[in-house]
């Protein structure tokens, strides 16, 4: 009898892909032009999880993935970390940002204003179903207002800090390549601030969102006040091998402080991230706010929520159970069977199973 | 002289696709892990066009090992022809312009998950596994900063429990795959999800083994000619899988690790998990000439 192996595995995965492709048609740049155009919230979702400022870039992950977000991002992870690394730019300030958006929900008003900006939090989550029957939404033309909101504002914990409610974090004076970057040395803990913020800010918004959720319930130590929410654009200054230093473009941020009482300071959490994202800085910063003094194995505790929230490693690792694993299972079986006939057997096992498994750990996943 | 004839043209990405930054921290990495037996190595890990938990790990590892006259071989679960390999196999190929194999004698650089093959790797030989868990303390220790202070301690003592509770409640040793080892006298490794079959493979080895976890950033080596020890008590000798006497329905190769295939009338039969051995012992039987190596275990016991 000859050996008629299944040797299909490299035809099926070619063919699997196929099949995913066909569902969604060719991708062309008009395509990838128009999600960028239409979707920049979702290109600014993207482009934090991956770190990577580049709407075109982020437009194409999403079109090649048909929108299935993990994927989009681990697309553009792998493509980020090979690219070199040119430059380090100057830090960006709270007060030098070009702001949209800046609210307080600490204050009545704060120095500079509440600036609502562009948001739908006041919408009525009504569907605009009259598209679906063949009109364009359009919504009215902005009137602006009779004085424009200074683009500059200054930072409400700076506020706090001369007022002596609380003491603002020591400026880190560390520039250039001696930042320490998560993304080319491993996490460790516990874990330098550098490394801690740069994790929250691409981390993945529903993890962020779950754990941060969690304390904000009652999880945590703290109950956030949202001290300062801000959407922004910043100033990317490089220097150039001369010398000079050049604004090389602007790109999305937004950031958020959450404060807490704690005796008679206030405490602050603080997140921020690339891109346009308000549910992931919130939730990022009350985790931050959490993290100090949180029981080890808790949600609030820096490296339970860091690991958890890191979407490329999450997301793989839930679907690489898809892949065989019945070697590791015989392996199992085998003990199972023996341990099974001893019992049969009467001897071995002086105990009874149930109770005393009860609380025992197996082997983790893998 | 201009600056195009200094320059490299440019390309979509770097050969075997890692940057040189990268695979030096690899290589790096890699020497100070076989430095130190068994010793987990954090590295930063990058993002590789596969994912996380999905052999991640294990192809940094290939990608900074590889070059374009290293013939490469890549199992799942035994298999060369399962989906992931084929795909991690093709991946290497299409970076590298590597040659690749099935046959576990004219590899240079073996990929694997989970199984050591069955034919005795030599000193030219190295094994890359892929390893989802990388902390044999999670169990007992799901906190990674405190397993790696008791790792700093040799602090195994609650490892030493758990088996002892295991004999206890179930008269014995339960653990599966991934059996808890001690490498070279000093540090407890886990040799990844392999069963217990292949783990004394790895005892005073010719070849090289480096278990990379991609996900979770680090990585551990078996130097050569390194003891690897279960840990087991000396009144508990170790058990491998029971496997020694089966007989592979499709080959007929006998006392080798098994797969087993449940059958419609609730009986099972068993296909050897090492997949291109068995394809040699069919070629074998057919008349041809197949070099066969020699294997670890004789007439399923593991030679001594």
């Amino acid at each position: 009898m000859a050996y008629v192996a299944t040797r299909g595995g490299e035809r099926a995965i070619e063919q699997s892909q196929r099949l995913f492709r066909e569902e969604m048609g060719a991708i062309s740049p008009e395509r990838v032009t128009e999600i960028r155009n239409a979707m920049p919230y979702l290109i600014d979702r993207v482009m934090g999880e991956a770190s990577l400022y580049d709407e075109d870039l982020a437009a194409l992950a999403l079109a090649q993935t048909g929108g299935e977000l993990y994927e989009a991002t681990l697309l553009l992870r792998a493509w980020r970390t090979t690219q070199p690394r040119i430059a380090v730019a100057a830090p960006v300030t709270q007060q030098g940002l070009f702001t949209h958006r800046r609210i307080s929900a600490a204050f009545k008003d704060i120095p500079g204003g509440q600036v609502l900006g562009p948001t739908l939090d006041y919408a009525h989550r009504i569907l605009a179903t009259e598209v679906l029957n063949g009109e364009t939404y359009q919504s009215p033309a902005v009137q602006p207002a009779p004085k424009a909101a200074p683009a500059q504002q200054p930072s409400v914990a700076a506020w706090q800090a001369d007022n002596d409610l609380l003491t603002a974090p020591h400026p880190d004076q560390t520039l250039g390549n001696d930042i320490p970057d998560v993304t080319r040395e491993p996490l460790l803990f516990p874990a330098k601030r550098a490394h801690t913020l740069q994790s929250l800010a691409r981390a993945e918004t529903g993890g962020v969102l779950a754990l941060g959720y969690a304390a904000q319930r009652g999880y945590g130590q703290a109950h956030p006040t949202v001290n300062e929410l801000r959407l922004a654009e910043a100033e990317v200054i490089v220097t150039h091998p001369r010398g000079t230093k050049f604004s090389a473009g602007r790109v999305k941020v937004s950031q958020a402080e959450v404060v807490n009482k704690k005796g008679s300071q206030l405490e602050l959490g603080f997140s921020a991230t690339m891109g346009w994202n308000e549910v992931k800085v919130i939730a990022a910063a009350t985790l931050d706010l959490n993290s100090e003094g949180a029981a080890k194995g808790s949600a609030t505790e820096e490296e339970f929520f860091l690991y958890h929230t890191e979407g490329v490693e999450s997301s793989g690792f839930c679907i690489h159970f898809k892949l065989p694993h019945y070697v590791t299972f015989q392996s199992s079986l085998d003990a199972m069977r023996d341990a099974k006939a001893r019992k049969a057997a009467g001897k071995g096992a002086a105990q009874p199973e149930p109770a005393a498994q009860q609380g025992q750990k197996t082997e983790p996943a893998e | 002289m201009n600056l195009k004839s200094l320059t490299n043209a440019w390309e979509p990405m770097s050969y075997g696709f890692l940057d040189a930054s990268a695979k030096r921290e690899i290589r790096r990495k890699s020497l100070k892990a076989i430095a130190v037996p068994g010793c987990q190595i954090p590295y930063a890990s990058r993002e590789v066009p596969m994912a996380r938990g999905w052999g991640t790990g294990g192809l940094q590892v290939s990608c900074t090992l590889i070059n374009p006259s290293t013939t490469v071989k890549v199992i799942d679960q035994g298999a060369d022809d399962s989906v992931n390999a084929a795909s991690i196999r093709r991946f290497l190929a299409r970076v590298s312009g590597a040659p690749t194999t099935l046959d576990t004698l004219k590899a240079d650089l073996i990929q694997s998950r989970h199984r050591i093959p069955e034919e005795v790797l030599r000193e030219d030989q190295v094994l890359v596994l892929q390893v989802p868990n990388p902390e044999p303390l999670r169990p007992v220790q799901p906190n990674m900063s405190i397993a790696r202070q008791m790792h700093a301690d040799a602090d195994y003592g609650r490892m030493w429990l758990q088996l002892y509770e295991q004999i206890v409640r179930s008269g014995r040793v339960m653990q599966g795959a991934s059996y808890p080892s001690l490498v070279h006298g000093r540090f407890v490794m886990t040799p990844s999800p392999i069963p217990r079959w292949d783990v004394p493979k790895m005892n005073m080895a010719n070849h090289l083994t480096i278990l990379s976890a991609g996900r979770e950033k680090r990585l551990h080596a078996v130097p050569p000619f390194t003891r690897v020890e279960p840990l087991v008590f000396d009144d508990v000798p170790y058990r491998v899988e029971e496997h020694g006497a089966l007989v592979c329905a499709r080959s007929g190769a006998k006392g080798f690790f098994m797969n087993e295939i449940p059958q419609d009338d609730g009986s099972s039969s068993f296909e050897v998990s090492d997949s291109e051995l068995g394809v040699k012992t069919i070629r074998q039987a057919d008349g041809e000439k197949v070099e066969l190596g020699a294997t670890w275990y004789k007439n399923g016991e593991m030679a001594p």
